[in-house]
């Protein structure tokens, strides 16, 4: 199984296909609760659904556009009387393109989309802006009853902050309009304070063996003739 | 002023066996690699700090808690600094109690199988407190300080057995240049401790302490396979036989019918060249054996501005000049060089004068010139190092010579020669005495920086030098192992046909308690010497003639 995954969906054999529908009859009892946050599924001219369409390998389940591996990539929720978008969200973070047309929400939902890092696509009804703010998108379009939230920007080379993180910290792009630090490459551990990783078998080797030589040497030439007193 | 003899009869070195060359690299790389892993402490404190607290970085930046917050064993870093300080006291107190106890434990047991303990269980306790509580990420204030107390018990088994067994092997007769380069050793374990931490502190500091306690664990062994305590112990001559025997080419012996018949065998006396006792005196005889409570008082005050230099001074070049941390610690080194070359020079001159107060009182004259000196220094990094050298050669050189040569001195002084291992209890007393200064010393020396500034901080260290120039005296005028009559102290008794037998006097001792342990005998006065007519061992009194 695992060489097959790792492959790219372009490699897929068309032998592998039935394989695939049992997997994906598997994965269906497993959706992610958020795919069936409102009933129904995808309408079929909505973007998600257009999105899914363009790319063989992803397929809809119920409100979910997801990929071989069962990850989603596209979420609709559009008409789901939403105020906000619920504690199952971030099941979502995996998403490039999310539609949240045609609900209630509440304007504040930029920490909502924290981990969105491949977000590519969003849509929002036009009452409510873009997360992150303007900044945080490459193009904001406005249509008759929607807008459209495009291309995450990476903040973290923007700001021209040299010292965003701590010692050892590196900025990552956290979802729309949001950064986080990370370890910078190299480093790990709490504070990212170590790097690399000590060699335990070495170091006791070389250590065990000049010990014991250095013992048996010292006690040949100065204890053997000791009075054990 | 004659040269001692062993420039007479030779060159010091080639009176050495290989033994003395091992003995001389163990015990200096033993005590090394227990100052090695107190500087290990030192050096990381600062990733231990940040490993305690969250981080202190107030941005927009979202910080994930599981690499930066997830810990708070401290809210800030200030306040884990000021409970690291609080670990060094800690560590200083206990160290200096232990000091009392090892000694005494040293004297009885035998010192190979104390410092080889020693050793050991203090590298698994830095290992506890370094590396596993990490691994387990275990962090608590309460184990910290159990575990440095501990540390601080076990870590004072060093130094005593070390200078005893230094003690055994070198006579006095150059000891004080031995025991000067010797002395060298913290200042080379201070050095081996930060190149071990600062080599592997990428890997995290828990590394630092497992090595530095995994070199300090195989050390152990090493010194128990390895260290031979005394020349005795492969049946070579003693120090002080090898010194009679040369001096008069008698083979010291009991002798004579009268003394048989009283003779009690539980205190054997000292016979020939088997020094095969190990019945060691009491804390409170070693306390009051001639020159330990001087010297030990002495050393307190020493050892309080030593140490202040040792802790302080990269700080006060810091906060003084405003010189980078990194180039503070660097310069500091000078004082360590100062001491090193200080306490050889000064122990090789106390060998040829044979006399060690006047060298030392000299010194610590010096010594508050060089800090009044050094307090007035100006903004300048060469002068500052040259002063600061001049200042560790007056000031770290006695504290050196202290703390060994003359520890050693004390310890075998002939008053408790033979009968008494006293010599790891004296250096306990010594060194204990001044570890105490040094712990109260630290906690002064901040108060008063704080409140008054530096200036009175050297106003205060040249106050604790100017007691102690008077106060040391030679330990006793016995130790050169003349015969000399009674009433100057001890000495060998010569006992008919010019066979001698050697004598430990209590004088003055016997009347402060140690009666119990000293002889009665009854003797006439020949020559230099003394003829005895009756002794007998173990009875309480004291020596009638």
């Amino acid at each position: 199984m695992a060489p097959r995954r790792l492959g790219s969906p372009s490699f897929v054999v068309p032998w592998a296909a039935t394989l695939l529908l049992a997997l994906g009859a598997e994965r269906a009892l497993a959706l992610p609760e958020i795919c069936m946050l409102c009933p129904g599924s995808v309408r079929d001219l909505s973007q998600v659904t257009l999105y899914c369409k363009r790319t063989p390998e992803l397929m809809l389940h119920s409100r979910c556009c997801l990929n071989q591996e069962g990850t989603i990539v596209g979420l609709d929720l559009q008409n789901c009387s939403l105020k906000d978008p619920g504690p199952n969200f971030p099941q979502a973070h995996t998403a490039v393109i999310i539609d949240l047309q045609a609900n209630p929400l509440k304007d504040d939902f930029a920490k909502t989309f924290r981990g969105f890092t491949q977000l590519q696509t969003l849509i929002l009804s036009q009452d409510v802006s873009c997360p992150g703010g303007i900044n945080a998108w490459n193009t904001v379009t406005f249509y008759k009853n929607n807008q459209t939230c495009q291309g995450q920007r990476n903040l973290c080379n923007s700001t021209g902050d040299q010292e965003m993180c701590p010692e050892n910290g590196s900025c990552v792009p956290d979802g729309p309009g949001l950064m986080e630090c990370v370890c910078a490459d190299g480093f790990h551990g709490y504070k990212c304070m170590r790097q690399g990783s000590f060699s335990l078998v070495t170091f006791f080797g070389i250590l065990g063996s000049t010990t014991l030589s250095i013992s048996i040497l010292l006690w040949g030439t100065q204890r053997r003739k000791a009075k054990t007193s | 002023m004659a040269w001692p003899n062993i420039f007479q009869r030779g060159t010091l070195f080639s009176r050495f066996s290989h033994h003395h060359v091992v003995v001389f690299l163990l015990t200096f790389f033993s005590y090394s690699l227990l100052h090695a892993s107190r500087k290990t402490f030192s050096n990381v404190k600062v990733s231990i700090s940040k490993q305690w607290t969250p981080s202190a970085f107030n941005k927009s930046i979202r910080l994930p808690v599981e690499i930066w917050n997830s810990n708070h064993l401290f809210p800030s870093a200030e306040e884990a600094t000021l409970f690291l300080g609080t670990l060094d006291t800690i560590f200083l107190f206990s160290y200096a109690v232990g000091l009392f106890i090892s000694g005494i434990v040293g004297d009885r047991l035998n010192l190979r199988w104390v410092l080889s303990f020693g050793m050991c269980s203090s590298a698994l306790v830095v290992f506890v407190f370094g590396t596993v509580t990490e691994w387990l990420h275990f962090y608590n204030k309460g184990l910290y300080c159990c575990l440095w107390i501990i540390n601080g018990l076990l870590q004072s088994t060093g130094w005593p057995c070390v200078v005893a067994v230094m003690g055994n092997w070198f006579g006095k007769a150059g000891r004080g240049v031995v025991f000067g380069l010797w002395s060298a050793c913290a200042s080379v374990g201070n050095i081996l401790g930060a190149c071990l931490a600062s080599s592997v502190l990428q890997y995290g500091y828990e590394y630092a302490f497992l090595v530095t306690a995994a070199v300090q664990f195989a050390g152990g062994i090493v010194i128990f396979f390895g260290l031979l305590v005394s020349p005795e112990e492969i049946g070579l001559p003693g120090i002080e036989a090898e010194e009679n025997f040369e001096e008069d080419s008698h083979r010291p012996l009991i002798n004579g019918a009268e003394n048989e018949d009283e003779y009690e065998p539980n205190y054997s006396i000292q016979e020939g060249s088997t020094v095969t006792q190990v019945k060691a005196v009491s804390f409170y005889q070693a306390c009051c054996l001639p020159g330990v409570i001087p010297y030990s008082l002495a050393y307190a005050c020493l050892k309080l501005v030593n140490y202040s230099f040792f802790f302080w001074l990269p700080f006060y070049l810091t906060n003084n000049f405003g010189w980078k941390e990194a180039e503070a610690d660097k310069l500091s080194i000078w004082y360590d060089v100062g001491g090193i070359i200080g306490g050889t020079l000064q122990g090789f001159i106390s060998d040829i004068l044979q006399k060690r107060a006047p060298v030392l009182a000299l010194s610590l004259l010096l010594a508050i010139g060089s800090l009044v000196g050094y307090s007035r220094s100006p903004n300048d990094k060469s002068i500052n190092a040259l002063l600061m050298a001049v200042t560790g050669f007056f000031i770290g050189g006695p504290s050196n010579m202290i703390s060994s040569a003359i520890s050693a001195d004390l310890g075998r002084q002939e008053l408790i020669q033979g009968s008494s291992e006293a010599l790891a209890t004296v250096t306990g007393i010594v060194d204990g005495t001044g570890s105490i200064g040094a712990a109260v010393g630290q906690y002064l020396v901040s108060l008063i920086q704080d409140n008054l500034g530096w200036m009175w901080v050297f106003y205060f260290f040249i106050l604790m030098e100017e007691p102690r120039i008077s106060e040391p005296h030679e330990p006793t005028n016995a130790a050169h192992g003349v015969s000399v009559a009674p009433p100057q102290g001890a000495g060998r008794i010569r006992i008919r046909g010019g066979r001698c037998f050697r004598w430990r006097y209590w004088r003055g001792l016997a009347a402060s308690g140690i009666a119990g342990k000293s002889a009665r005998a009854q003797g006439q006065a020949v020559g230099k010497g003394v003829k005895i007519l009756r002794m007998s061992l173990g009875a309480p009194g004291w020596l009638s003639w």
